[in-house]
């Protein structure tokens, strides 16, 4: 489940649609009915929100939240699901856990092996984003929304150029979330091509869109550094998921995700620049040096 | 293509990678908000290591050092103007404009090149400022580039003196562990033939990374303001 907008930089004062995809990045399965949304609000300059349920609507198989947005900052909006259980057989557990990259519960069915049992799984999803109003940055970033799970960012995003790192915490019950698979995926307009291992694809009608998916893990504290690669628009998720022992119930899991905008807001050569790893430019500066020495004592 | 020409691509090629050297990450404002003093040395002393400017300056100045105790004077002079600015613009909360006082310090980098490569009798046919006066007033300009990032950093004004001294200390632990190398292999240059050529190369380099650094700052303030 992700929140999405259109344009992730907005005027103050100006109607937005915000869209709850249940499903991919990409691709919204269905709805999510009202009576499961626990919380649905925006935070901007330490005031927050609820978005007036008269506003929703729905519209074949997406959910869109209608808001105003007033002062510029920073804004911060959430929605969080009651849980609901399913059942699932082995084959569609397993083949669940692979597809949406649950990867350490599946290597823990092989290593004890279960992977010929049933589960019943409690589930909710928390999902968060991040858009910007105005050129003025503010705090609304790091709020902490108190969902079950959920992605704080350390710094702005709106305050970050395609290749630096965004560094992200991940709360579980309010505490650290250590050693989390944690999916980042983008999708971006670049004329860059990488073919290791990720997945990519291109719309030529639209120009030379690039989707990417990496794979991270959060340390002991909870934390990861996301790189940012390119300016578009960029996404976390992950889905903690564990066994219980409720009557009933054989898992739970509780899925995050994190949705934001990131601008070049300059030239091109300068985008190309700022792509590159330090390192290029140590080496350059220590070749530069190299070049001056042979320059200046083959002339002395 | 010139000469000036040359140089000028060169130092907006390698801008971003001095302007980087002021990132405090996301990641040090966590150890900072949940750590005591250590870590505050520990964050002082890593972002003197990874402060390429202020490293670039120093190696400037100790470019025409050769006694340890010139050495330690010198030094002393760029710590003590640093601190004190570091300490009183912390404390007092007096904010500057990061990218203006960055600038300004890759101005100092040029500074110590063009005064190193004998630029201002060559071209402005006069005698440098006294150094040492030089080293402290840079000094100070430094230490509020310093004082701008912990600020940004430090939200919490609980027991704030002790956290800037901690930090400050980081500071000075991190700058010997990068000068000690440094002076040893400039000392170890020094002795061979080749230490004019090395020697031009170097102050060559300050000139170019210090043009490199202050446009890039001044553009990122333009592009802020």
């Amino acid at each position: 489940m992700y929140l999405k907008l259109n344009s992730y930089f907005l005027e103050p004062d100006s109607n937005v649609v915000i869209e709850l995809f249940n499903g991919t990045f990409d691709r919204s399965d269905n709805v999510i009915d009202r009576d499961r949304m626990i919380d649905a609000s925006v935070v901007v300059n330490g005031e927050k929100m609820a978005i007036d349920t008269a506003n929703w609507f729905e519209r074949e198989t997406t959910t869109y939240l209608n808001f105003k947005t007033r002062s510029p900052g920073t804004y911060v909006s959430g929605v969080s699901t009651k849980p609901r259980s399913i059942g699932m057989s082995a084959e569609d557990f397993n083949d669940y856990l692979e597809h949406d990259g649950v990867l350490d519960m599946l290597a823990f069915r092989e290593e004890n092996g279960t992977l010929a049992d049933t589960a019943i799984e409690r589930y909710s999803k928390h999902v968060k984003t991040i858009f910007q109003v105005g050129d003025k940055l503010t705090e609304a970033y790091k709020t902490e929304l108190g969902y079950p799970i959920e992605f704080i960012p350390l710094e702005n995003p709106y305050d970050l150029h395609p290749g630096q790192n965004l560094s992200v915490k991940l709360l579980f019950n309010q505490q650290p979330l250590a050693n989390q698979l944690v999916y980042i995926g983008s999708q971006t307009i670049t004329v860059e091509h990488t073919h290791d291992g990720h997945t990519h694809t291109h719309n030529d009608e639209t120009g030379h869109i690039h989707d990417e998916l990496r794979q991270f893990r959060t340390d002991a504290n909870g934390l990861l550094e996301a790189p940012i690669t390119s300016e578009g628009v960029w996404y976390l998720r992950t889905i903690h998921l564990v066994e219980i022992n409720e009557v009933g119930l054989t898992h739970e899991s509780n899925w995050a995700t994190l949705t934001f905008g990131v601008s070049g807001g300059h030239s091109d050569e300068r985008e190309h620049a700022e792509g590159l790893p330090d390192y290029i430019y140590v080496i350059i500066s220590l070749l530069l040096i190299a070049v001056l020495f042979w320059f200046f004592n083959r002339n002395k | 293509m010139s000469i000036k020409k040359s140089i000028l691509s060169l130092a907006l090629f390698i801008s971003p990678i001095l302007a980087n050297a002021h990132d405090v990450s996301g990641v040090d404002r966590l150890l900072l908000e949940n750590g005591n003093l250590l870590t505050y040395i520990w964050v002082g002393a890593k972002h003197m290591l990874t402060g390429y400017d202020h490293l670039l300056f120093l190696v400037g100045v100790i470019f025409f050092l050769i006694e340890f105790k010139q050495i330690v004077k010198f030094i002393t002079a760029f710590t003590l103007g640093h601190s004190i600015t570091l300490i009183t613009a912390t404390y007092l909360e007096v904010s500057v404009n990061e990218y203006l006082i960055d600038a300004i310090i890759g101005l100092s980098v040029f500074y110590k090149g063009f005064e190193n490569l004998g630029l201002f009798q060559k071209y402005l046919k006069i005698s440098p400022p006294h150094l040492l006066n030089m080293v402290f007033i840079f000094g100070l300009i430094h230490g509020l580039g310093l004082s701008a990032r912990l600020q940004s950093f430090t939200a919490d004004q609980e027991g704030i003196f002790l956290k800037i001294l901690s930090f400050n200390l980081g500071v000075e632990l991190g700058q010997v562990l990068a000068l000690v190398p440094i002076v040893y292999l400039i000392n170890l240059w020094r002795k061979r033939n080749s230490f004019g050529a090395f020697f031009k190369a170097a102050n060559t380099y300050l000139l170019i990374a210090g043009i490199a650094l202050a446009t890039y700052q001044i553009w990122q303030f333009l592009g802020h303001s």
